[in-house]
């Protein structure tokens, strides 16, 4: 017999599977069905027509490999900037008591309070004057900021789950404060510091309004996309969607492993 | 091999004491047990000598270097924490290297000790796993091959046993002592459990309120406790202590005539061990009312009073005994401490 806790449960995670899923399956339905799929009601759950025909005229489109090249720049640097910075902070308020450190994490996520709109242009005019407007590292910047508090709360709520005694294992048999650090605590978080690396990378590569407002000529593949696909026909939209959650997808399917705990220590 | 001296260490953390002045001598190769209820420094002293923790003022030597500013790695010792503290992400092997690795030991060598260490703690079979693999005990076994692989001068030792299972604590304090006693390292262990002090140690020094209430063998604690406090800890059931009146530079309990150290006045605290007192067929003797029996096997454990003060008795388990039951004891007065009630301090019995 089933118990009503587990309908419950079996009723949850469908509900949230299809959160995620009937959204994406419909814009790929539409991507490789074609135009009379999209119009079509009710939906056929397997295209009448396969085609890839929407997917190569969206990759024909004149710059659309640059724009996706920057994209993957801004988001690995975006990545790098987040951890280098977001690490240490995060590691500080796990293992330190300092003052105001209560105030700290608070602040960290109000930086998130202020819509992105109302920074972005103050943000544009500094940026002509730093002369790093329209940049790949202007974006990534831009992203970072955006990534950094996650990267910092993740990243804390990580160390803190790294015991003490560990680390104080490493000094007392020959490791330095660094040293202990890089033999002890960094492989045990590695799981946890995957995590939060594909989460700053996922920020920067679905991010379109600040990247639109910062670039003119480069703009990365969704701000590139944002003005192409406007006019372009509803299955172009659709399939352009399509390949732009794909890298999404794939760089969490291959660094899934890192996601759960390697020694059942890290991210218990 | 090395002594460790504490000499006049403070600690505080922000105005509240830890540490109030805490003077040790460990001597080369001895084995000295911090003792004492939780809260009472000792894990605090631990740590100030493991450089863990910095004092806030006095020094501390070790093997005749002063070793107060350095950091932990640079003090020659090894230690075993409460939790194990083994590394999740490497091997056992790696595990017990790990020490030699950092201070750079040639390879071969390292693979000799490894292997020592193993085998001294029976855990060759295992080396090859991770920690998670393991049970507690042998986290534990680990964890010492780790301290003995690097030979250190000094092993420090916090609450090790604590995480283990009554049986296994005991299996592993016997095969610790032979294994420390054997490798003549200069130890500092702290434990709460009194029963591993006094098995393991060369000298207890008992701790409390940030500092050592006093310091010796274990008998000699057992024997001559220095104040009520260390009567009281140390024995299970703990010492009893009857509060008396002095008259004529003697005091009297029952038809008992007792002779306190000379030139008391006002009332004595009178500390009697539950095994030194014995049932008075005849002669001299006090009045003792039993409340409650327990017969324990090796002895019968009473409860009971002695003209209304409490008092736990442990006599031979051949004697059947009823609550209500009133009999006359007699204590061994080779085994008598006297105490001053105000101070809590031994008399001086001269």
């Amino acid at each position: 017999m089933i118990g009503s806790r587990r309908v419950l449960l079996i009723s949850g995670v469908l509900m949230i599977c299809a959160w995620t899923l009937v959204p994406i399956y419909l814009v790929a339905l539409g991507g490789v069905g074609g135009a009379s799929t999209i119009y079509a009601w009710p939906k056929p759950f397997w295209p009448a027509s396969l085609s890839i025909g929407n997917f190569t005229a969206f990759l024909q489109i004149e710059g659309i490999w640059a724009a996706m090249l920057r994209s993957v720049e801004v988001a690995v640097l975006c990545m790098i900037l987040s951890l280098l910075l977001g690490a240490p902070a995060g590691y500080a308020l796990a293992r330190f008591a300092f003052r105001g450190a209560n105030l700290y994490r608070l602040m960290i996520l109000m930086t998130r309070a202020f819509p992105v709109g109302i920074l972005a242009l103050p943000l544009a005019v500094s940026f002509v004057r730093l002369g790093i407007y329209d940049t790949v590292f202007g974006v990534a910047l831009m992203h970072t900021a955006l990534a950094l508090p996650f990267a910092v709360l993740v990243t804390a709520s990580l160390f803190v789950g790294i015991p003490r005694e560990l680390e104080e294992a490493a000094w007392v048999f020959g490791c330095s404060g660094p040293g202990a650090f890089r033999r002890v605590v960094m492989p045990l978080a590695i799981p946890g510091i995957a995590a939060t690396a594909i989460f700053a990378f996922v920020i920067s590569w679905n991010e379109v309004f600040a990247a639109s407002v910062l670039t003119v000529r480069n703009k990365t593949l969704t701000a590139d996309l944002l003005t192409l696909l406007s006019e372009a026909p509803l299955q172009s939209q659709l399939a352009g969607g399509l390949l732009l959650i794909l890298p999404s997808v794939l760089f969490i399917f291959f660094v899934r492993r890192y996601l759960f705990a390697l020694w059942g220590v890290a991210s218990r | 091999m090395a002594d460790i001296r504490i000499e006049s260490v403070t600690k505080y953390y922000g105005s509240q004491a830890a540490l109030r002045g805490v003077s040790l001598d460990v001597h080369n190769g001895e084995f000295v047990a911090l003792l004492g209820p939780s809260g009472c420094g000792k894990t605090t002293l631990l740590r100030a000598v493991a450089g863990l923790d910095r004092q806030t003022n006095g020094r501390i030597e070790i093997g005749g270097r002063d070793v107060s500013d350095l950091p932990p790695r640079s003090r020659g010792l090894a230690m075993v924490f409460q939790n194990y503290a083994v590394f999740p992400h490497l091997r056992v092997r790696d595990n017990i290297a790990f020490g030699l690795l950092m201070t750079g030991t040639a390879k071969d060598r390292i693979e000799r000790q490894v292997a020592r260490a193993a085998a001294l703690m029976h855990i060759e079979a295992l080396l090859d796993r991770y920690p998670v693999q393991l049970s507690g005990g042998q986290r534990q076994r680990v964890a010492v091959a780790r301290a003995l692989a690097v030979e250190p001068a000094v092993l420090l030792m916090d609450e090790p046993l604590s995480n283990l299972d009554a049986l296994l604590r005991l299996e592993m304090r016997t095969e610790l002592k032979a294994v420390l006693a054997s490798a003549r390292t200069t130890t500092l262990y702290v434990t709460h459990d009194q029963t591993e002090a006094m098995g393991l140690a060369d000298r207890i020094a008992i701790m409390h309120e940030g500092r050592i209430e006093q310091i010796g063998s274990p008998l000699e604690i057992y024997r001559q406790p220095k104040s009520i406090f260390v009567g009281g800890f140390i024995g299970n059931p703990p010492m009893n202590f009857l509060r008396l009146p002095v008259s004529g530079s003697v005091v009297r309990l029952g038809t008992l005539i007792l002779n306190p150290p000379a030139g008391i006045n006002g009332p004595v605290m009178l500390g009697i061990r539950p095994e030194d007192l014995e049932v008075a067929e005849t002669g001299a003797g006090f009045a003792f009312r039993v409340h409650v029996p327990e017969p324990l096997g090796p002895h019968i454990l009473l409860t009971g009073d002695v003209e209304g003060q409490s008092m736990r008795v442990a006599v031979a388990p051949d004697r059947v005994m009823q609550p209500g039951d009133v009999v006359m004891l007699r204590p061994n007065t080779a085994r008598l401490s006297w105490m001053n009630p105000d101070t809590g301090l031994a008399l001086e019995n001269s």
